[in-house]
């Protein structure tokens, strides 16, 4: 049943691994998609060698969106780079603000009061919320269906306008600083985000039908880019990825950290390791999320301080130390690797974004014998952004 | 409208050659017209289904947004590739352009309105669609780019495959009918049951497949793989711009009407009334009239957009699998049914 084109005029393995691709004998074609291909989520490129219609060998190239944050931050004072580090990840910039914060108070010794930590987690759920309805606006926009990018879009500005209701505003909300968060909950905010969610879940529901229930596109996204369970410790894969092969890594479950040990929840899981079921653990941990943001506000204390008083941030020396910061993104596991020398300044900050083990080794290896229309449908699979790539 | 008949055949009893060019006119400059305001309906409809507005600013309600395009269009410079094939890179717009006018040459809008009344109408058209596939094969290779080339080259193979699949479908309805003269196809639809009586009851999956293959005969979603966005950027016309990506435009939106009225007249019986005849007795707007192929018409528009808005792409070996081994099977199956139905007058429809 399935489509199993002809191979045998494929290049063949070299005894060093390598193929052999003789651009000159007029059997292959070399083909770059991006930096500007509609089908690559950002700025990065894909370096195609295709025979007929399939990929036979694919190179990723990163390199046009490097802006050097990590460098960047060596000379800024602790505080100051709170403005670059949510630069890191556009869609999810709050991930970046709480590890460094977290990396932060660990070296500095600072506690941060029970309030601020609730605040915290629900800030990251609702980050996790935004990221996935882009992530599937962009899965069903590579395969072509537009429609559903536009509804998830709507959803997002849903919840953009509560971001900008509790920190002012909508993409860069800079609002978790160390010792705590800027600002306590506005007056009748749980009331107003349950509004948001009920929507958020009607649109879900709708895409869940449009979508994943669509014959076309079930039948282009099931059994495509499988992933072995076996090679995801050796690619370095977590989060959604790894968990629709089955491998139920959370670090929300399994490191907890913030508040999450106070609250239910057991990790989405798949089997089938592939687009479709990529697509929907996301569509489900965006249901979990859902029911986190609901869990937080029920259970958050109803008052108490949300900020620690720190010392003078223009003159603020830290401890020498250095320390490893984790989390559960929407992508994977995000880390944070910061060592101060005891001055004003970090001495090294080092991002550990999922996207770079996803999208530049995996990418690699899963679009060989690929279909070129499947290529930006693999990509976006992965959950990559660029920008997080290459910091 | 019996004015407008009347002036007709008065052209054609003094001034031959005038009355033709100014039928050629009478027909291009209003399909031109239903063009460009074909490109408004689809932004504003696919619009609302993706809640979103559409054009809203150039005139009220966004009214002028296609004449504003146009000269835009218009005004733009012609880029041509430092490699390319001058030439043929420009021949290649007009050849999907053109066939896709001429094909309304012997289309009847009404009861002897049409411009040439050839009986082999039906043949004349599906050479006329077939030709239009030249222009985005000679595009996808005069550009001298990647990515136009597969798409020309995918576009090729797919619009050769509906053919078959559409042609087929069209010799159901030509046995039905008994005849290739798009005229008589109408008048065989007619009958006392109104749309009981129309072809798409018993042709019922040809009817389905013609549309279908008309949709993927286009280049249009679920089928628009030639141009798919995510995957080949814009396909054949990646790297056309101004006034030759403007008359593919054209092309593909004459095209898509062209499918929409052809689905109307073979399938849907053309500028009948959907009402019997004894009912709509001189009711005005009942009776037939082109209003109701504009109508029909408009409604098969439609779902062109509707597809649009609403499927995912599908893969190019799925498509290929579509047409050859589904859709082929299904027709060659139907035609032997309808043969039978005629040969043996199954009442209502072949008796």
């Amino acid at each position: 049943m399935a489509y199993q084109p002809d191979r045998s005029q494929y290049p063949q393995p070299r005894p060093d691994g390598s193929l052999d691709i003789d651009l000159r004998s007029g059997k292959y074609l070399k083909l770059w998609q991006g930096p500007q291909h509609p089908g690559i989520t950002g700025n990065m490129s894909l370096e195609l060698t295709v025979c007929g219609d399939e990929v036979v060998a694919g190179r990723t190239h990163v390199g046009y969106l490097h802006r050097g944050f990590e460098k960047l931050m060596e000379r800024r004072t602790f505080i100051q780079c709170f403005p670059i580090v949510c630069r890191i990840c556009v869609p999810e910039p709050d991930f970046n603000e709480y590890c460094y914060a977290a990396a932060v108070e660990e070296l500095a010794g600072i506690e941060v009061p029970e309030r601020a930590q609730w605040i915290r987690t629900l800030i990251l759920e609702m980050g996790r919320v935004n990221s996935y309805l882009m992530y599937l606006g962009g899965q069903a926009g590579a395969f072509g269906q537009a429609v559903i990018g536009q509804w998830t879009t709507y959803a997002r500005d849903l919840m953009l306008d509560r971001f900008e209701e509790l920190t002012g505003a909508r993409i860069y909300h800079m609002f978790i600083l160390p010792g705590g968060v800027r600002d306590d909950l506005p007056e009748g905010f749980g009331r107003r985000m349950e509004q948001t969610l009920r929507e958020i879940e009607e649109i879900l529901e709708e895409v869940r039908e449009v979508m994943f229930d669509n014959a076309v596109l079930k039948r282009r996204a099931i059994g495509l880019g499988h992933i072995d369970p076996a090679l995801l410790d050796a690619y370095g894969v977590t989060g959604p990825t790894a968990r629709a092969a089955g491998v139920a890594k959370d670090v929300r479950r399994d490191h907890p950290y913030l508040v999450y040990p106070r609250l239910a929840f057991e990790p989405v899981v798949a089997q089938a390791s592939d687009v479709h079921a990529r697509a929907d653990v996301r569509r489900r941990d965006l249901l979990l999320s859902i029911d986190l943001i609901r869990q937080i506000l029920a259970g958050m204390p109803g008052s108490g301080a949300v900020m620690t008083a720190l010392p003078n941030v223009l003159h603020w020396k830290i401890p020498r130390g250095e320390t490893y910061i984790r989390g559960e993104c929407s992508r994977g596991e995000y880390g944070y690797y910061l060592v101060s020398d005891g001055s004003g300044y970090p001495r090294r900050v080092n991002v550990r974004g999922p996207s770079y083990t996803h999208a530049v080794a995996l990418l690699e290896r899963l679009i060989v014998n690929v279909n070129i229309a499947d290529v930006a449908a693999l990509m976006v699979s992965l959950h990559t952004y660029p920008p997080e790539i290459e910091r | 409208m019996d004015a407008l008949i009347g002036f007709w055949e008065w052209l054609g009893e003094n001034f031959l050659l005038a009355q033709i060019l100014i039928k050629i006119v009478a027909i291009v400059a209003p399909l031109m017209l239903c063009v460009a305001y074909f490109t408004y309906a689809e932004r504003k409809i696919i619009g609302y289904m993706q809640v979103r507005i559409g054009p809203n600013r150039v005139g009220p309600k966004g009214w002028l947004q296609p004449i504003a395009d146009a000269v835009k269009l218009m005004f733009k410079e012609i880029v041509i590739p430092s490699k390319a094939n001058k030439a043929l890179f420009l021949i290649a717009p007009m050849l999907t352009l053109g066939p896709a006018l001429a094909a309304w040459a012997v289309f009847p809008f009404q009861e002897g309105m049409v411009l040439a009344d050839i009986n082999a109408g039906l043949l004349y058209i599906l050479a006329m669609t077939s030709v239009g596939v030249y222009g985005v094969i000679i595009a996808g290779w005069a550009s001298n780019s990647k990515y136009a080339f597969l798409g020309g080259l995918r576009s090729a193979a797919q619009i050769v495959s509906y053919e078959i699949a559409m042609g087929f479908a069209l010799v159901g309805v030509l046995v039905a009918a008994g005849s290739l003269n798009l005229g008589e196809i109408v008048r065989a639809q007619q009958g006392e049951g109104g749309l009981f009586n129309w072809f798409w009851l018993p042709l019922l999956p040809l009817f389905v497949i013609y549309f279908v293959s008309g949709v993927a005969e286009t280049n249009r979603a679920p089928f628009d793989v030639a141009e798919g966005e995510s995957e080949i950027v814009a396909g054949f016309h990646v790297d056309y711009s101004g006034m030759p990506f403007a008359v593919f435009f054209l092309g593909e939106y004459a095209n898509m009407i062209l499918v929409s009225a052809l689905t109307a007249l073979l399938f849907m019986g053309g500028w009948l009334s959907p009402l019997p005849a004894s009912w709509v007795e001189g009711v005005p707007l009942l009776g037939d009239g082109m209003h109701w192929m504009f109508a029909k018409t408009a409604l098969f528009g439609f779902f062109f957009l509707w597809l649009r808005a609403t499927f995912p792409r599908y893969r190019y070996d799925q498509i290929m699998r579509l047409g050859w081994k589904v859709f082929i099977p299904i027709t060659i199956v139907w035609i032997l049914v309808v043969g039978l139905a005629v040969v043996y007058q199954l009442p209502w429809w072949f008796d």
